[in-house]
């Protein structure tokens, strides 16, 4: 059998035990520090009395001591569920639920404080989530499951096999150069799948992490000392990271010449974050990187000639990864030889083999159709792609925002956006209420700002600059309080459309 | 600005846009482009015509650019009257 993930840590805690695992808040901690810290993590929850076959679930803010107690469980080997602690407790409890954890994780034993796990003892039987555990394809070798939003109910549990961890890290390390003497910046939340490879690679592989404090996530002036003080070489975040630094460095002028790949995922770079990147990590290469929860990463985009000035408005999603497959199926369900837009169908070697809630299965894997068998499961992305001519792949939108209209494909986010780009639009939601004779009519609600002229003879103006013919919506709706939303605060456009609807009715 | 455009500017407004008020819209603004009147709204516009300007409206004349702005409408009417007068 192959070394586990946790044979590789140890060994780097034996033969470098002085060398820096992690950086937090300004201090150092070492390997062997680290490997002890999970040992006594081990032993104060006891983790290796809990049932072998029972996951455990872990309630963490990102910390050292967090760390170490997830170190403990790939060491005794128990699958372990990692929400984000933002949840609300009612929901925390009903994932641990769902995942038949034997026993709440805190880190610094404050286990029988949990506010999580009361929520599961206090749940009445008849109310509480059935535990749907063990996952399909079994719970033997299971490590990681982590949990991707999902638009109605429960965040999805994702779990990960090791093998496919075991990969992915792999990959990673080879790609990125990750090793010992590396510095790997970690921005996301513990519980998000980049941690893969901002932590879990690096410490798999002896490198050194450098925790950014979820608190001061949005500081650039901490991101930047961060990043020089600890001369960070690799740097994984969403888009909203680079425009700190790029904001914070305006006044001083400041580079990070230590940084030497800079990747960008999760959402589009605007081109003028491009433009400014060459300038802020005069040593980096520069990569975009496509990959969901259930997948993780699946595609990259090198940057090659931004500081020649070729900044693409349009940002590739990139070439799959070695050994990832790709497929793209067209509206009437044929799969595209060449050119053309459709939805992305992805298989990684790092994937999960299904939700835990196999229900949820059935809409997003699938077996290729042709590939006979049905070996190979498919993971139905939900994004739309273009390919193009030389071959390479361009986000077009989320395949779940197109609708017909009059018979032809429209996307409400791309009209969404267009009317965001308002300088008065504060927010705005479009939607496609049925017709009885166009099929589907396009609607939009906008909230303006409180001094506003807008109006929809204005907002028309400004889309019809913007917008096709077909994507211009049929009414608009401009008001002065808040859109609905979720509970993850995104706009709710369910209860938008329900709304009208009710609208309608009592109107008609 | 004459009776017949004042008019129909007011049944654009009332009719697709009650947000707006009447001076805002400009006589040569592209109603069709702006998508203020699809080809469903320009049926109502053709209703509308036939009974406040008693024009008779015959499907061979019924281009989308002859009511692409309250000036081509207007241009429409004068010469549907012209017509009718005429004969």
């Amino acid at each position: 059998m192959s070394q586990s993930f946790f044979d590789h840590f140890a060994a780097q805690a034996s033969s470098q035990p002085s060398a820096p695992a992690l950086i937090w808040d300004g201090e150092t901690i070492a390997y062997g520090e680290l490997a002890a810290m999970a040992a006594s993590a081990s032993a104060d929850h006891g983790v290796s009395e809990l049932p072998a076959d029972r996951p455990v679930g872990i309630r963490a803010r990102k910390s050292p001591e967090a760390i170490a107690l997830i170190l403990a469980c790939l060491q005794t080997q128990r699958p372990f569920l990692l929400p984000s602690v933002e949840l609300a407790p009612e929901t925390l409890g009903k994932l641990f639920a769902q995942a038949g954890v034997s026993r709440v994780l805190e880190p610094q034993g404050r286990r029988s404080e949990s506010a999580s796990l009361r929520a599961i003892e206090e749940t009445p039987a008849e109310e509480a989530e059935p535990s749907q555990w063990p996952p399909a394809g079994g719970g033997d070798d299971i490590s990681f499951m982590l949990t991707t939003s999902g638009s109605t109910g429960l965040p999805k549990v994702v779990p990960l096999p090791e093998g496919a961890v075991d990969r992915f890290t792999d990959w990673a390390a080879l790609q990125f150069d990750i090793g010992p003497g590396t510095v790997v910046a970690n921005y996301a939340p513990l519980n998000f799948d980049l941690c893969l490879l901002d932590i879990w690679t690096t410490l798999k592989h002896g490198g050194c992490v450098a925790l950014v404090d979820q608190d001061r996530a949005t500081n650039g002036g901490y991101l930047a000392d961060l990043i020089t003080a600890n001369e960070v070489n690799v740097l994984q975040a969403v888009p909203m990271l680079y425009r700190l630094l790029i904001d914070v460095t305006r006044e001083d002028g400041r580079s990070f010449p230590s940084v030497k790949h800079a990747i960008t995922t999760g959402d589009k770079i605007p081109a003028t974050s491009l433009e400014a990147l060459p300038g802020l990590f005069p040593n980096g290469r520069f990569f975009n990187i496509y990959g969901c929860t259930e997948t993780n990463d699946s595609l990259i985009h090198e940057f090659r000639g931004l500081a020649d000035g070729v900044v693409p408005t349009n940002v590739p999603v990139g070439q799959p990864l070695p050994g990832v497959r790709t497929l793209i199926r067209s509206d009437d369900g044929a799969f595209l030889d060449g050119t053309g837009t459709g939805e992305l169908l992805v298989w990684t070697p790092f994937q999960t083999r299904g939700y835990l809630n196999a229900e949820l299965n059935a809409d997003r894997f699938a077996p290729h159709p042709e590939a006979g068998n049905g070996e190979t499961t498919y993971y139905h992305s939900g994004d739309v792609v273009r390919r193009h001519e030389d071959g390479s792949l361009t986000l077009e939108g989320r395949a779940d925002f197109y609708v017909k209209v009059r018979g032809v494909r429209v996307s409400t986010q791309v009209v969404e956006q267009a009317i965001q780009e308002h300088p008065d639009v504060i927010e705005v939601a479009v939607v496609a209420v049925p017709d009885d004779l166009a099929g589907k009519r396009l609607h939009a609600v906008l909230r303006r700002e409180p001094d506003s002229k807008l109006n929809s003879l204005t907002l028309r103006k400004h889309c019809a600059e913007r917008l096709a013919r077909t994507e211009m919506p049929s009414t608009i709706e401009i008001v002065t309080e808040s859109l609905p939303k979720t509970s993850t605060g995104k706009i709710d456009r369910k209860r938008v459309l329900a709304r009208l609807e009710e609208m309608t009715h009592a109107n008609g | 600005m004459d009776d017949t455009t004042a008019k129909i500017k007011q049944f654009i407004v009332d009719e697709f846009m009650p947000d707006v008020s009447v001076d805002e819209l400009d006589s040569d603004f592209d109603l069709l482009t702006g998508g203020v009147v699809d080809s469903l709204g320009l049926l109502q516009v053709v209703a509308w015509l036939e009974t406040e300007f008693d024009v008779g409206v015959d499907d061979s004349q019924l281009g989308p650019e002859s009511f692409r702005t309250v000036d081509a409408i207007k241009t429409f009417v004068d010469e549907a009257r012209g017509t009718a007068n005429a004969g």
